[in-house]
């Protein structure tokens, strides 16, 4: 086991040294000066050439590639992602402000999607008839539906017509929770549209496949009653593709906000990857790709033990 | 054993449902408290969206709109714009001219930055020389080359002697990255963000704000009646314009033009719009068909500038057939008519130039910012109606600099402003090293004599026949082809007042004039 476990994890670190090699040079291949860009923001914006000249050295841009790269490299192995061109902010200090950010956006709207499609989902198949059609066709129009465009809709209503909710921004929760949950509200329901719909429909059909097992019919023989059996025995069972259902779905919201975020003008990662890559903010882009990829190959190593400590035969 | 279940479904059913309720009623409770419409601002305090978040502040080195929205906030120069947008001394309490070349500048009794050091002469001379450097890198040099010596004469008093005279001087003086600032701030790596303007940086928050407090010992603090300005940033335009319609902020910049109607039509919502940055025609002129002026000349007959206008800006601008002029009495009519939509004469100067047929050409544009892009497409179906096969590549804004810098490009689509509105501003369109957004290869050294003969003149006589001279020359070389001015619009809600949008270039130092603003709840 501790040989498979070592392996899985030289694997993931091999995968996360690539990963750091292919960003490098995607980056730099990319055409766009990052010195030039910091100088010229819009009008006006004719930079001299002295300007981008000094621009360049200060950030390090006028050293040979490969001096850029082993300096890249060793600063990301020893924890060091650089700082911001933009900004001068610590890469790692920007994703620690922004990845819990994310993390709690993803986390509300999973939530919602559990609560909300998981009954649903489960009352469609118990009840069929007009319940289970319209939840079909709401479901699918959930599914369907642009982020982008629910998202404006949730504005249109609740922020520019009724003023009950912000449209969006930010606030800490160290200085002033109520607006904190408030700007999340929208957007997490936003989020949560697409997902819960998802749930619902593999939820209904999960139930649907218990309800016509054999022991269903043995159970319901035995005395006990439709709700019980159902409860007890038929949801509980349908529930293990619901679950895989959820695992991946936050697995891919993780990475899809950027529609929210923009929308909502919500400051998490998504968007500083986006604002990074348009500013061609290397370290900034170099730090949050290291971290998702470091996310995504710990939890396939997770994935990897855990198959291993359930199924004896995936360790040879 | 059915009640049984039942009974135990039920209880197990009740605290869900109960749950369910209370998340419901927090929501709501939520909601109610606070909302979106505006009931969180204190007195006193201007909520702001910004459209970027600033980057590092540098002064001397222009940095994009944003970024000189801060720069008026915390830093001051000699001299600034007041709410008309006329140019007033800042710092300087006074300035005398003896002479055409000499400036004598008395600062204010008891000046200090916002670290409470006092700011001196020595200061002054200082930034100003730092500036002047072309080894800094400051955008400023084209106006501060001229000075001949800096000299603090006392604590409170400095002369600034020039070469020759320019008419543009204390101009450049109140472009908001000719800030003073301390000694240790003058260089590449301090950001500058010790300054001695109205606000100073109480909080940054990076990607999402930052809090400016009113900065007691500015010069004129009196005056200031906000406490503090928080502002966050709001980089999408429609994003930013609901804020300010749903009341999360009191005041937007840069309203984009898909927005005017419905901002503008907000109850309770003052759309400000003024006349700002240009959009033009650039070329490549190292060779090729663009190296003739009579074909730069044929480009700039064929634009239908009406259409692009529509096309980009939902007619929120003007046509642009010269060039931007101040707004100054004695050059009313110079320089702005130069070249109309005539398709007719456009084919013939080509016939002229020996592409009676026409040619095929590359029209660099930039996805980035869709009215370039728009623009860009409208001049294509132009060019197409009198020959010219145009391909049109858009790639995003670094990709488009690069290009432009690299000379990449037949045609470029541009969008610009001079840092001061003295038409000086068009030097760096006809001599100086290439850049991004200026014909690629071009210089005109007469054009550039004519322009610096208007800036030194010191009556308005010679100062007229200079830059008449100028643009007749303009008219017929072509260094660019201009398209429009577009509307820059600021937003804010009714409670704000004594804000103003200053008019053409001056739209991106507005800032200035958040020192007479107040905000009424």
């Amino acid at each position: 086991m501790t040989t498979y476990v070592l392996r899985r994890i030289g694997v993931g670190v091999g995968l996360v040294l690539l990963v750091l090699t292919l960003i490098f040079l995607a980056l730099h291949l990319v055409p766009g000066d990052p010195a030039m860009l910091l100088l010229s923001q819009g009008d006006g914006g004719s930079a001299t050439p002295e300007a981008v000249a000094r621009v360049r050295a200060q950030l390090g841009l006028d050293q040979p590639l490969l001096t850029q790269y082993w300096q890249f490299l060793s600063g990301a192995l020893t924890g060091d992602l650089g700082e911001s061109f933009r900004n001068g902010q610590a890469v790692s200090e920007a994703i620690g402000e922004r990845l819990p950010r994310t993390l709690e956006l993803v986390g509300l709207a999973t939530l919602i999607a559990v609560v909300v499609g998981v009954p649903w989902g489960a009352l469609a198949a118990r009840k069929g008839g007009w319940f289970d059609s319209v939840t079909s066709v709401l479901t699918s129009i959930g599914v369907a539906l642009p982020v982008f465009v629910f998202g404006s809709v949730l504005i249109l209503v609740f922020s520019l017509e009724l003023g009950l909710l912000p449209a969006g921004g930010f606030a800490e929760w160290g200085d002033d929770p109520n607006r904190h949950a408030q700007v999340l509200i929208l957007p997490a329901i936003a989020l949560a549209v697409g997902f819960a719909s998802t749930v619902a429909r593999m939820t209904r059909s999960a139930v649907l496949e218990m309800l016509h097992q054999d022991w269903v019919r043995t159970a319901r023989s035995l005395g006990l009653s439709r709700r019980a059996v159902f409860r007890k025995y038929v949801l509980r069972n349908s529930l293990t593709p619901v679950v895989t259902t959820v695992g991946i779905g936050v697995g891919t919201l993780l990475g899809s906000t950027v529609l929210v975020e923009k929308v909502f003008n919500y400051p998490g990662l998504s968007s500083l990857l986006v604002e990074a890559v348009t500013a061609r903010d290397y370290p900034v882009v170099q730090g949050v790709v290291i971290t998702i990829a470091v996310l995504f190959v710990s939890i396939n190593i997770i994935v990897d033990v855990l198959y291993g400590v359930l199924d004896p035969r995936v360790r040879r | 054993m059915r009640t049984s279940f039942t009974s135990r479904l039920r209880a197990a059913a009740r605290p869900r449902t109960a749950a369910l309720t209370a998340a419901a009623v927090a929501s709501m409770t939520l909601a109610a408290c606070g909302g979106g419409s505006g009931s969180s601002g204190d007195p006193g305090t201007l909520r702001f969206g910004l459209s970027a978040e600033p980057v590092t502040l540098t002064t001397g080195v222009w940095q994009g709109s944003a970024t000189n929205f801060v720069l008026t906030l915390i830093h001051r120069g000699l001299m600034t714009l007041d709410e008309s947008g006329e140019l007033v001394p800042g710092l300087a309490a006074s300035v005398d001219t003896p002479d055409p070349t000499t400036y004598v500048f008395t600062l204010h009794e008891g000046l200090t930055f916002s670290d409470g050091s006092p700011l001196t002469a020595t200061n002054v001379k200082n930034s100003l020389e730092y500036y002047a450097n072309p080894d800094n890198g400051s955008t400023l040099i084209a106006g501060l080359q001229d000075i001949a010596s800096i000299t603090a004469d006392s604590d409170t008093q400095v002369t600034i002697t020039l070469e020759a005279p320019s008419n543009a001087f204390l101009e450049f003086l109140a472009v908001p990255t000719a800030a003073i600032v301390p000694d240790a701030s003058l260089n590449a790596d301090t950001p500058n963000i010790v300054g001695a303007g109205p606000f100073e940086i109480e909080e940054q928050n990076e990607g999402v704000g930052m809090t400016l407090a009113k900065f007691d010992g500015f010069y004129d603090a009196d005056e200031v009646e906000l406490d503090e300005i928080d502002v966050s940033y709001y980089a999408d335009g429609d994003a930013r314009a609901n804020a300010l319609v749903s009341g999360d902020v009191d005041m937007i910049d840069y309203v984009t033009w898909e927005n005017f109607d419905r901002v503008g039509g907000t109850d309770g919502v003052e759309l400000a719009a003024q006349p700002g940055p240009f959009q033009y025609v650039q070329f490549n002129v190292t060779d090729g068909p663009f190296a003739d002026p009579l074909v730069r000349e044929a480009v700039a007959y064929a634009i239908n500038r009406d259409n692009a206008l529509t096309a980009a800006f939902q007619s929120n601008g003007e046509p642009l057939e010269g060039v931007v002029m101040p707004e100054d009495a004695t050059l009313e009519g110079v320089g702005d008519q130069l070249w109309t939509y005539d398709p007719d004469r456009a084919q013939e100067l080509l016939a002229e130039a020996g592409y009676p047929d026409g040619f095929s050409a590359t029209l660099l544009a930039t996805s980035q910012y869709t009215f370039l892009q728009d623009t860009a497409l409208s001049v294509q179906q132009d060019l197409q109606a009198i020959g010219i096969d145009v391909t049109l590549d858009a790639p995003d804004w670094s990709g488009r600099l690069e290009k432009g810098a690299a000379g990449d490009y037949d045609l470029a689509v541009s969008g610009d402003v001079g840092i001061v509105t003295n038409p000086t501003y068009l030097l760096s369109f006809v001599q100086g090293p290439d850049n991004f957004n200026r014909s690629f290869g071009y210089a005109n050294e007469e054009i550039a004599a004519a322009l610096t003969d208007g800036l030194r003149a010191t009556d308005d006589a010679a100062r007229v026949a200079a830059y008449e001279e100028a643009f007749d020359l303009f008219a017929t070389d072509v260094p660019f082809a201009s398209i429009d001015t577009r509307d820059q619009a600021w937003a804010y809600s009714d409670d704000v007042e004594g804000f103003t949008n200053l008019p053409g270039f001056h739209t991106f130092f507005s800032g200035y004039t958040l020192v007479n603003t107040s905000i009424e709840r």
